[in-house]
């Protein structure tokens, strides 16, 4: 059904991250929010990505945020890189859902909820680093791979899935011998984003733990976070709360940390 | 989200976190309705990946779960899979809710389902704090054949569960809320054993499957044993039950068996009448499993399938690549390897080498009826239950399991690519052969559409018949 040729041509076609968008990452990792913004001005696609984001209700901003210096001043360097690597899926997202019943938009609003709540946990375990700020961007990635490589075979995999209670990350694996997180960490490798980001993605899997303490805790935190995500009620009804497993016993040790920060009751 | 129905049980298994805000999106109405009309006879929620509920988004859950009981008042409702904090948490929100059930696994929750394997003599560990409870756990525990070991202090049930090996399961953390009576259902060998007890009147008609009845006898099973051990009475209707059970198996070869009823309250005039229309009698249900004899004559014995004198019809034969597409893509999918057809001829089952071989077979009825018998290498079957268990296993069990979900994929398949040319089938439940020598024998006789396939020159084998 999946083979391993077949996620290598998955991967080929991913395209190389933009010139600006690369060079943009480069500024601001020099820590120049203002030339940033300047170099990004030049990708209107990019600069649109950005204003739409921001203006949306969950940044909580009152007034619309047009210009890229006032939106990256206000997001400080780490926030600003993480909603730059956030564009970089937008870069691979399809046009059209069709395993899980999402919208582009809804997309957008589960990387923004994931964004700020990995903010807030980072800040509770004292984190201030980014990369591992960025790193929650491309979790969602698993969502894309998932819908592309299985959007053809959804009548396949949903009679599988019918007999037994497989999740689509399982399923690869047991197929291919290749998880979702794996092809998650290639297209990273690809847009050369740091390694230590495609080392938590993997962790965050909740089936690969890490011998790097602070990875394997964040790792925790990720794999956590994107079951709240998860849970919410849009996400539930694209299909979206059941396509990877989760694993309960793996966070136990963080749960009370999480609930708290994020306020869960 | 779907659920997940096996042995006539459906299991809803959300993830994540349970409140208020997401209960109704977790449960759609349309998915619970679509498991409950499958005739499950228990529905459940297993919260095994659940890290997070509130009493508001529990009690939607239930309050969703119950619908299905508008039109199945005889189903079951429970939760199941969670740990020592979760089962107190939820004491506390229903204890007083009879509604619903609490099952700590989902092993525990299949032993109280009304279809079961035998499982004879098999010792289950009980406790509960609450008496009545204990006493509920084990009059359910024992009515399904098993033999409850009910332990009435914690200290008593600690000591004993040090030697977990000698049960084979253990009951705790279980709470039992309000069961729907429905006739009991046991498959020993090949034999089917419906448990009834009160009275036997008009209500017969009601509480008796006869849709399961019917899939049975089209996938073959010709013996139906009805333990009478624990019914009071039997009046005219429940004879005239008998009676037309007994005409309609006649077709299929099939035979109807009475056990340990009492005629205290019954006119033994009615056990004359019956066995004038065929109906056997016997005091206890092992004059009638012990005797190989008797078993061997009415079918009764695991792994052959009764000679059909029908044969295949050209509407059939006409969906036979609808048949044959259903088989390979399951089968390519679950094996990840691709299929060669090899041969394809109307003949009489031809099997040269039934070493290593396992086979699953599944009936269908509607516009059109037959059975699909498929043959399996040792190690196709392994490679397909490897996708589905996650490991390689030489459990025959489990390769058998398997085989039964794999055969009931390829039938969900086909109805649905039937359906979409305008023709409807049901289909019964899939049988399983662990030695295929005596089912070989058994159609030697029939002839079908036989199909060779090679995955990876392992030879599997497809085998349409009526």
């Amino acid at each position: 059904m999946v083979t391993v040729k077949e996620l290598d041509a998955y991967i080929d076609q991913i395209p190389p991250a933009p010139k600006v968008l690369q060079e943009t990452i480069a500024l601001l990792d020099k820590g120049d929010l203002v030339k940033a913004a300047i170099k990004a001005e030049e990708d209107k696609a990019l600069t649109h990505y950005l204003r739409t984001l921001v203006n949306r209700p969950i940044y909580g901003f009152a007034n619309e945020v047009k210009e890229l210096k006032q939106i990256f001043g206000i997001l400080g360097l780490s926030n600003a890189k993480q909603i730059l690597y956030n564009y970089f899926l937008h870069l691979i997202v399809p046009k059209k859902w069709e395993l899980f019943e999402i919208s582009n938009t809804i997309f957008s609003d589960l990387q923004a909820l994931l964004n700020i709540n990995w903010n807030k946990l980072l800040v509770s375990i004292d984190i201030d680093d980014k990369d591992i700020s960025s790193s929650i961007a491309l979790l969602p990635a698993s969502i894309i791979v998932c819908e592309s490589i299985f959007s053809s075979k959804k009548e396949d995999v949903e009679l599988l899935r019918s007999v037994k209670q497989l999740d689509y990350n399982t399923i690869l694996k047991r197929l291919s011998g290749m998880d979702l997180f794996d092809v998650g960490v290639k297209i990273a490798a690809k847009w050369e984003m740091p390694e230590k980001i495609g080392e938590i993605l993997q962790t965050a899997s909740g089936v690969k733990p890490s011998k790097d303490e602070q990875i394997q805790k964040l790792g925790k935190y990720m794999h956590l976070l994107f079951f709240y995500a998860l849970s919410t009620p849009k996400c539930i009804n694209s299909g979206l709360n059941d396509f990877l497993e989760f694993q309960p016993d793996y966070i136990a040790d963080i749960y009370e940390n999480f609930s708290t920060v994020i306020g869960v009751e | 989200m779907r659920a997940v129905v096996k042995d006539r049980i459906g299991t809803f298994a959300p993830q994540g976190f349970i409140d208020g805000e997401n209960a109704r999106n977790l449960l759609a109405p349309n998915d619970i309705t679509a498991t409950a009309n499958l005739k499950v006879d228990m529905l459940l929620v297993s919260l095994k990946k659940v890290v997070f509920f509130n009493k508001n988004g529990m009690s939607i859950l239930i309050s969703l779960l119950s619908e299905c009981k508008k039109n199945n008042s005889s189903v079951s409702l429970g939760f199941c899979d969670y740990d020592d904090s979760k089962f107190v948490t939820m004491m506390k929100f229903f204890e007083d809710d009879h509604s619903i059930s609490l099952f700590r696994t989902a092993e525990v929750a299949k032993l109280f389902g009304q279809s079961t394997k035998e499982e004879k003599q098999k010792n289950i560990l009980v406790y509960s704090d609450d008496p009545s409870q204990r006493n509920a756990l084990t009059i359910e525990l024992h009515e399904r054949g098993y033999n409850p070991i009910a332990t009435l202090t914690r200290e008593e049930f600690s000591s004993k569960r040090q030697s977990e090996e000698t049960f084979y399961e253990v009951v705790n953390n279980t709470h039992l809320g309000l069961f729907g009576k429905k006739i009991g259902i046991r498959v020993v060998d090949n034999a089917i054993i419906y448990s009834l007890d009160g009275f036997l009147d008009a209500k017969m008609n009601d509480i008796f499957d006869m849709t399961y009845h019917h899939n049975s006898l089209s996938v073959g099973f010709t013996l139906f044993v009805f333990d009478l051990n624990k019914v009071i009475a039997m009046n005219v209707h429940g004879v005239n039950f008998f009676s037309r059970l007994s005409s309609a198996g006649a077709e299929y070869g099939a035979s109807i068996a009475i056990i340990g009823l009492s005629f205290e309250k019954t006119p033994k005039a009615f056990q004359e009448e019956l066995e004038d229309g065929g109906v056997l009698f016997f005091d206890k249900l092992e004059d009638l499993l012990n005797n190989k004899e008797i078993m061997a004559e009415l079918g009764g014995n695991e792994g052959s399938i009764k000679q059909s004198k029908r044969s295949l019809t050209k509407v059939i034969v006409n969906e036979l690549p609808n048949f044959i597409a259903a088989t390979v893509t399951t089968l390519e999918m679950m094996t990840n390897t691709k299929a060669i057809k090899e041969s394809a001829a109307v003949q009489k089952i031809k099997i040269e080498n039934t070493d290593k071989m396992l086979a699953s077979s599944i009936g269908f009825y509607g516009d059109i009826d037959g059975m699909m018998l498929l043959i399996f290498p040792v190690n196709i079957a392994k490679r397909a239950c490897e996708l589905l268990l996650g490991e390689v296993t030489e459990n025959t069990e489990d390769l058998l399991d398997t085989l039964a979900e794999f055969v009931n994929i390829i039938a969900g398949r086909l109805k649905a690519l039937l359906s979409e040319k305008g023709t409807s089938i049901e289909i019964t439940l899939p049988r399983t052969y662990e030695k295929i020598d005596t089912l070989i024998t058994s159609i030697s006789e029939q002839k079908g559409v036989q199909i060779n396939l090679t995955f990876k020159d392992e030879r599997f084998t497809f085998f349409l018949t009526r």
